[in-house]
């Protein structure tokens, strides 16, 4: 990464202009930025939130940056940027891309605090908004690509605290113009900054993964913004000391090209998976095999009845942390292949209220998980790219109905309609938004490049009362 | 809400295939919503921390460990005071100011201007690590600083201004430091100089996290969950090290510690088994066993069985048995040539040291890779004498002379040579044109473990340390209250003189119990 002497990443950030972001691109980069802001505001609604919150407001002089959600209340950027990071993450609800990683939820925030602290006179365009934007989801899918342990479910490292990170801090730099040499040195700090263990996934603690991921991404900016200076070489593999490696057993890093006409962004080749309710993205599959047998089901027994079914087979690819027979928290009931299936037999959906307390107790679903097996068949791979979700009820007649899901909608080979992912964003706005302000967020993403100044997206969070 | 007798028969089959996996115990991947651990919260290595922080309390303090921890504490504060000086503190500290606000705490050194506690650690902890010069601990870390600063900072703007004594204030070093020698039990790896995460990054912020934690007097729950939102924020790679990032590990550390702490205490919950489990704090090591700490009844500190390495000059701690053998391999050079220093007359320097790539730098261009160089120490001490703050300057780095001796300068890698530091060596042969080979070897330095600074000594850096950046008074002051810390009533009078006031402007405060 340093041949001929400079640093492939730091040149690609610095170098990167609006014209390199194809049709394709912006497309896709927009859709994000408006579920990622939905879904950070139904977020601001969370207990995890409340917490983030209320001690970031320790801290809240030279207060310039929005919250989502809460009229009034500004902080500085970074504790800005943490709190909506952790809003955006705070119900699993947010983009999952591959290999994986959450990434709008690592940039964005970042991005719409740095955009207030910026001085009037220097305010970025929507253009160069959408551009850093990409900026830093570029470095984080090209960052994955280093490793093809990165290609399947994780492990050991939450990838949006080690990837998004550097993203956030890339797009960062992007957005505050720093030179190459920052851009560098940007991305040594953040590297210091990433990493977080997955045992804190189904918990309380998961929001803050990609909290802190934007929230430092943007530190290091602004501290390379300010001379600090980090290892050169950080993303390079050095053996004896690592750098980046440190997060990999297997690690290859590859140069970026140059941004220009043979500079394709990653998001052009693959796109990214909306969900449709709160979960883990593994349980899209389940659920939507699960619906599938339920009207199987149905149409056989006139009605959906529990007692006719003896057990309930899960065939899901091997992945501990969504592996939970009987959660008892929405974080874990968020990451269990189990309570998802169950809970799509029992209601015929699941949305926002599946997750909630009284639904998680019900008798009816703990009857239901009662029954359920779970068999990893070996063809069903631990990777967003390549498993599935089956759900086979064996009834006590001995019958048996099976559903299968390969790509649930939602995922990117079978991506949302713009109608079905504008009903996601009204849905989770209307929590904390009036209808004018929620249409007024819709319009200013959509015409995004043409905005002249981005940190009018921000002056929509709050509701404003007159 | 489930619980062990909720069992199902289903449920209960499948615990008992759970167990004879032999895996379940050694790794104890328990999937949270098992509720076996329900009946049983300390059968968990994160529950046993958990109790222990919780119940440590300071009858079990023993006199040596409230002895070295002193010495710790005192050293700390000098290293902290001059590293303000330093180009990496004022880039931090501008940084945090825009963070300013009504809760503050002190920024050492500094009366100037406060920053919330949370950015008052960070910025302190910068600076106790922005030379490079404060302690080690075997296995590897630097302790002190991930913890002090955070302790201090805390106990500036404690909840509802409740007054801390110094002997909460110690009780809670010895509780942070404690965690981190603990954890670096856990794996074979730490035994040796680190490779992949830089240990201050890892265990720096448990410790802080579960110092804090006992200064706020968390219950256990919190406790927990402080650990588990801490392991989030651990881990930063080597290659920073030699950098001038490398401070701000040890500034993080105590800042997101602290952070950690303070969220539990919000109530925020994390993974309770987060000590427990390889894709919780063994993320960060290939070989992980985590074990249960002692019981509480007297308690065995490993400060007691293990002290700690107080640095003499500001360098990586290897390089500290290379100056030994240096400056004693120079005192013979000068007795057998008229003492004159044959600089001229030297054909090359070897180096017998062990394989620490990160601190393998024969030419060096900056003072943080300086630091990081067994040939520039090797070659300073050659031509000093001795090692100091000063040798470290632009000017001394760059200098012809140096740049001469360096350029003869080689490494020899014995494979006896183990890098860990309780028993690596360093032997430094100089070679004479007219053949001639003067050797030493050094097993130990002064300063090291095995040969502790005497009192006079680690009084002497903390004043030279602090020259300049406090006022006498101040200084002394300090030196004074960290002595008698277990009997002082009010500990903020620490920073009060860690600020720059002087003894006479608070004399109601100097009260001792």
């Amino acid at each position: 990464l340093w041949i001929k002497g400079y640093n492939f990443f730091a040149s690609f950030i610095q170098a990167a202009r609006p014209e390199h972001l194809s049709q394709t691109v912006r497309q896709r980069s927009k859709r994000m930025i408006l579920d990622s802001i939905g879904v950070g505001l139904v977020g601001s609604t969370t207990p995890v939130f409340d917490i983030a919150l209320r001690y970031c407001r320790l801290y809240s002089s030279v207060a310039v940056s929005s919250v989502y959600g809460k009229p009034g209340v500004k902080l500085s950027p970074t504790l800005a940027a943490f709190t909506n990071g952790v809003a955006t993450h705070s119900m699993d609800f947010d983009d999952t891309w591959h290999p994986a990683t959450h990434p709008s939820g690592a940039v964005l925030p970042a991005l719409l605090a740095a955009s207030q602290m910026l001085p009037p006179s220097t305010k970025p365009s929507g253009l160069e908004f959408l551009l850093a934007f990409n900026v830093g989801l570029e470095v984080q899918g090209r960052l994955m690509h280093f490793s093809t342990e990165a290609h399947d479910i994780p492990k050991r490292f939450h990838p949006p605290s080690v990837v998004g990170t550097l993203g956030s801090a890339a797009a960062a730099a992007k957005l505050l113009s720093l030179s190459s040499a920052q851009c560098c040195h940007a991305l040594g700090i953040a590297a210091s900054l990433a990493g977080a263990p997955m045992a804190n996934a189904a918990t309380q603690a998961k929001p803050l993964h990609v909290g802190n991921a934007t929230r430092l991404g943007l530190e290091a900016a602004l501290l390379a913004a300010r001379g600090m200076e980090a290892n050169p070489l950080i993303l390079d593999d050095i053996p004896g000391c690592s750098g980046f490696s440190a997060f990999y057993t297997i690690y290859h890093p590859k140069p970026l090209s140059a941004p220009g006409e043979h500079h394709e962004f990653l998001l052009e080749k693959q796109d990214i998976a909306f969900k449709r309710f709160p979960a883990h993205l593994g349980m899209h599959w389940v659920v939507d095999a699960a619906l599938s047998v339920r009207n199987l089901f149905v149409n056989y027994a006139g009605s959906f009845s529990p007692s006719l079914i003896r057990s309930i087979v899960l065939r899901i690819p091997v992945s501990k942390y969504i592996n939970r027979p009987f959660p008892s928290s929405e974080h874990q009931a968020r990451h269990s292949f189990q309570f998802n299936a169950c809970a799509a037999l029992l209601d015929g959906e699941v949305g926002l209220g599946s997750f909630s307390e009284s639904s998680i107790q019900r008798q009816e679903l703990r009857e239901l998980l009662d029954k359920v097996v779970v068999e990893h068949p070996e063809d069903n791979v631990a990777n967003f790219d390549k498993m599935y979700g089956e759900v086979a009820l064996l009834l006590h007649s001995g019958d048996v109905l099976t559903g299968k899901c390969d790509t649930f909608y939602g995922h990117w080979r079978k991506p949302l309609s713009k109608e079905s992912l504008l009903k996601k964003f009204r849905s989770n706005a209307s929590h904390v938004l009036p209808e004018e302000k929620i249409e007024a967020i819709i319009t200013l993403v959509d015409n995004l490049e043409n905005l002249s100044d981005s940190s009018q997206l921000t002056s929509t969070f709050p509701h404003m009362e007159h | 809400m489930a619980s062990v007798l909720d069992s199902s028969p289903k449920q209960k089959k499948k615990k008992k295939k759970r167990k004879e996996n032999s895996l379940y115990f050694k790794y104890r991947e328990i999937s949270s919503s098992s509720s076996f651990l329900y009946f049983f919260p300390s059968q968990t290595v994160t529950g046993n921390f958990a109790k222990v922080i919780h119940g440590l309390n300071a009858n079990q303090l023993t006199d040596q460990v409230i002895q070295r921890s002193k010495r710790m504490i005192l050293d700390t504060l000098g290293v902290g005071l001059l590293g303000t000086s330093t180009e990496v503190c004022h880039k931090v500290a501008q940084y945090s100011k825009i963070y300013c606000s009504d809760l503050s705490s002190t920024i050492w050194g500094h009366l100037d201007f406060r920053l919330p506690p949370l950015y008052a650690a960070f910025v302190n902890g910068v600076a106790v690590h922005s030379m490079d010069f404060d302690d080690t601990w075997h296995p590897a870390t630097h302790p002190s600083g991930a913890v002090l600063p955070a302790l201090i900072a805390l106990s500036e703007a404690f909840p509802q201004k409740k007054k801390i004594s110094g002997l909460d204030l110690l009780l809670a070093f010895n509780v942070g430091i404690e965690v981190q020698g603990r954890l670096l039990h856990f794996s074979r790896e730490a035994r040796n100089i680190p490779k992949r995460f830089h240990p201050p990054a890892v265990v720096g912020v448990m410790g802080s996290a579960a110092a804090c934690a006992k200064l706020l007097a968390l219950d256990q729950l919190e406790c927990k969950n402080a650990l588990a939102i801490a392991a989030s924020y651990a881990g930063a790679p080597l290659a920073n090290a030699a950098t001038q990032i490398k401070p701000l590990h040890v500034g993080n550390a105590a800042k997101h510690g602290l952070e950690a702490a303070c969220l539990a205490l919000q109530g925020l919950q994390g993974n309770k088994q987060i000590l427990d489990m390889e894709s919780g704090m063994g993320a960060f090591y290939t070989d992980y066993s985590p074990q249960n700490l002692p019981t509480l009844q007297s308690y065995p500190w490993l400060l007691d069985q293990q002290d700690v390495a107080i640095k003499r000059f500001p360098a990586h701690l290897a390089t500290h048995w290379v100056a030994d053998a240096a400056s004693s391999v120079r005192r013979k050079l000068l007795d057998s040539s008229e003492n004159l220093f044959p600089l001229d007359k030297i054909e090359k320097v070897v180096l017998k040291v062990p394989e620490v790539k990160y601190v393998n730098r024969p030419s060096p261009a900056s003072e943080h890779e300086a630091r990081h160089s067994f040939q520039f120490v090797a070659c300073s001490a050659l031509l000093d004498g001795s090692m100091s703050v000063q040798s470290f300057t632009s000017e001394n780095v760059h200098r012809p002379a140096l740049r001469a001796l360096l350029c003869k300068t080689q490494l020899e890698h014995p494979p006896d040579n183990t890098p860990s530091f309780d028993s690596l060596y360093c032997e430094v042969s100089v070679t004479l044109r007219d053949g001639n080979t003067i050797s030493d070897r050094c097993t130990t330095f002064y300063g090291h473990w095995r040969k502790p600074l005497k009192k006079e000594d680690l009084e002497k850096k903390f004043q030279s340390n602090a020259l300049g950046i406090l006022p006498t008074e101040a200084m002394e002051g300090i030196i004074e209250t960290v002595h008698s810390l277990e009997k002082v009533e009010d500990c903020s009078v620490l920073s009060t003189f860690l600020s720059g006031q002087s003894a006479r402007a608070l004399p109601e405060k100097l009260r001792f119990l």
